[in-house]
């Protein structure tokens, strides 16, 4: 089922009198699962934001429409399903995160004693339990983060809206916020975010939508990008009929085409069979690759050829 | 309305946590000890003297905290962003400019009414250090003096929200607040001024120029109809006519700045 759907949005920006509009976003169409992690990935100005802007009601698109469950955006109260954390979230300075998400909790209906048991359990999780009572100025770039963190899940949305969610924070925190977003889709949640750090989308993400200048230039599926498994084994394999495309698939391995080269991606608990059924089929092995081409590596390639 | 009330409460914590706040009413509290220091000096003008330092003040204290603080209790929000975070939860637009003007008026209030503490304490010491030069004072019309500061300083507060849902910055805010506040409070008298004879002499005051003035009279908010502090000073009658429109002008005009604040702020982007 799909939870939003964008469907031709435009945006462009008026940056003021006799300045030319800059074109935020470009006929972008891509739809987000139930359930699913979607990253939203792109270079700087690529229209992220913007997107996430305009499916928050923030900014209107100039054209094209966003459903929400198959509904028109403006027809649907959506704000109760979704919790939001900005890009640097800004917040207020002589609050209290105690106060803060008491704030939050009774905006979003919740009553004192759901406030409180989801307030501190979710700063418990990221580790902000004796930081409780202090004025939010007093906190780091790091906590701040999480801090917007517990504000956007306190009412316990079916779907999480993250802008750079990893931003700011250190190995440790980096960590707290994976765990996090790992529970949250094993509780069934939909998960929309964009990033730079392309390690995180790759390692969180079903699937991925790449834009740049505004435009959707791809939309990468589960198979096309690694987990950034160590003991993946990368070979280089002669052509398939779909048939075995499809079997190869069903024991685990990964395919794709580069160039001329088709790839073979074999996870660790799926060496034996597929080196079974290679021999058996008689799929030429043509040889072997140290890594598989990663999402980084991938993101560099088109934006340079989009650039060209 | 609980969205409403979650967000005055924590723009009162905001603002009344802010530093300059104690900055403001230690300048507050310094001019009611200058007011008992040289009240000695005006022999017969004790009682006129201190009313009128005391309300004006109230009332300078007033101002500063508004565009100190009261300000950027709602700007910073779209400065900084902040705003984002906050329409992300189930909290109309509309819900919003009121939660954030109620969140003002509430720390405007409390303040003042702690400086009101100070400020009677002083009139109390004074009237009995020169209990002989209080000729007609009133507590009662002292008191409702003191209560227009506060509806005067309502309405600009929501002066202050209206210009905040036009602009991106709090500057503008403050300089488009400001001026507002001084043409307001001194139009009355521009008005008066253009209507005696001695204008009508004024060659250099065109009749465009007075018709102008006519029309920006009626469109800026009066402020000078919240101004008893001559009656508080000599003891003089209020008229009840009076206080009941000066309270309803304060009310429907604040009414309607929400209402166009509201709108536009329900059709703004941000970016």
């Amino acid at each position: 089922m799909l939870e939003i759907c964008f469907s031709n949005i435009s945006k462009a920006y008026d940056p003021g009198l006799f300045k030319k509009k800059v074109q935020a976003v470009s006929n972008l169409s891509f739809d987000v699962r139930q359930g699913e992690v979607f990253g939203l990935i792109g270079p700087n100005g690529a229209g992220k934001s913007t997107t996430i802007r305009m499916l928050l009601g923030l900014i209107r698109p100039d054209s094209g429409s966003i459903l929400f469950r198959g509904r028109p955006l403006r027809e649907t109260p959506i704000h109760r399903d979704i919790g939001y954390l900005p890009e640097n979230p800004y917040l207020y300075d002589h609050l209290n995160l105690l106060e803060l998400l008491t704030f939050c909790g009774r905006t979003s209906g919740l009553d004192a004693k759901a406030i409180f048991e989801r307030g501190q359990g979710l700063m418990t999780k990221l580790n902000l339990l004796n930081a409780q009572k202090r004025p939010l100025r007093t906190f780091s770039k790091g906590m701040l983060q999480r801090a917007g963190i517990c504000f956007a899940l306190l009412h316990n949305p079916s779907i999480v809206v993250l802008d750079e969610p990893m931003s700011g924070l250190d190995p440790i925190g980096r960590k707290m916020v994976f765990d996090l977003v790992m529970e949250l889709k094993g509780e069934g949640k939909t998960i929309f975010f964009c990033s730079h750090i392309l390690n995180d989308v790759e390692r969180l993400s079903d699937r991925i939508g790449l834009i740049n200048r505004g435009r959707l230039v791809r939309l990468f599926e589960g198979t096309d990008f690694s987990r950034n498994d160590d003991k993946t084994v990368v070979l280089r394999i002669s052509e398939l009929d779909a048939t075995q495309r499809h079997e190869l698939q069903m024991m685990g391995g990964r395919l794709r085409q580069e160039g001329v080269e088709l790839l073979l991606a074999v996870p660790e608990g799926s060496y034996y069979p597929i080196n079974r059924y290679l021999e058996k089929q008689e799929i030429a092995v043509l040889g072997g690759r140290s890594e598989w081409v990663s999402l980084e590596e991938m993101f560099m390639g088109i934006v340079k050829e989009e650039a060209a | 309305m609980r969205g409403m009330l979650s967000l005055a409460v924590i723009t009162f914590k905001e603002g009344i946590r802010n530093r300059s706040l104690f900055g403001i009413a230690l300048l507050a509290l310094f001019l009611f000890g200058l007011n008992i220091t040289v009240a000695g000096f005006f022999m017969r003008d004790i009682g006129k003297v201190t009313v009128d330092i005391n309300l004006s003040a109230l009332n300078f204290a007033g101002l500063l905290l508004i565009f100190f603080v009261g300000i950027n209790l709602m700007a910073k929000d779209i400065d900084r962003k902040t705003i984002h975070l906050v329409l992300s939860k189930p909290l109309s637009r509309s819900q919003y400019i009121c939660g954030k003007y109620f969140g003002i008026q509430f720390f405007i209030t409390a303040s003042l009414m702690l400086l009101m503490v100070f400020s009677c304490l002083t009139v109390a010491l004074l009237l009995q250090l020169y209990p002989n030069y209080f000729d007609g004072f009133s507590w009662g019309i002292f008191f409702v003096a003191t209560f227009f500061i506060f509806v005067k300083l309502w309405l600009l507060s929501a002066v202050v929200i209206f210009f905040s849902s036009l602009t991106s910055s709090s500057l503008i805010t403050l300089i488009f607040s400001l001026a507002t506040y001084v043409a307001g409070v001194t139009i009355e008298e521009v008005v008066f001024y253009l209507k005696t004879e001695l204008a009508a002499q004024e060659r250099i005051i065109s009749e465009s120029l007075k018709s102008f003035i006519e029309v920006i009279s009626w469109v800026v908010p009066n402020f000078a109809a919240f101004d008893f502090t001559m009656e508080a000073a000599h003891g003089l009658a209020i008229n009840t006519d009076r206080l009941m429109v000066s309270f309803g002008y304060g009310v429907l005009y604040s009414a309607i700045l929400l209402l166009l604040a509201s709108l536009i702020f329900s059709r703004r982007e941000f970016n």
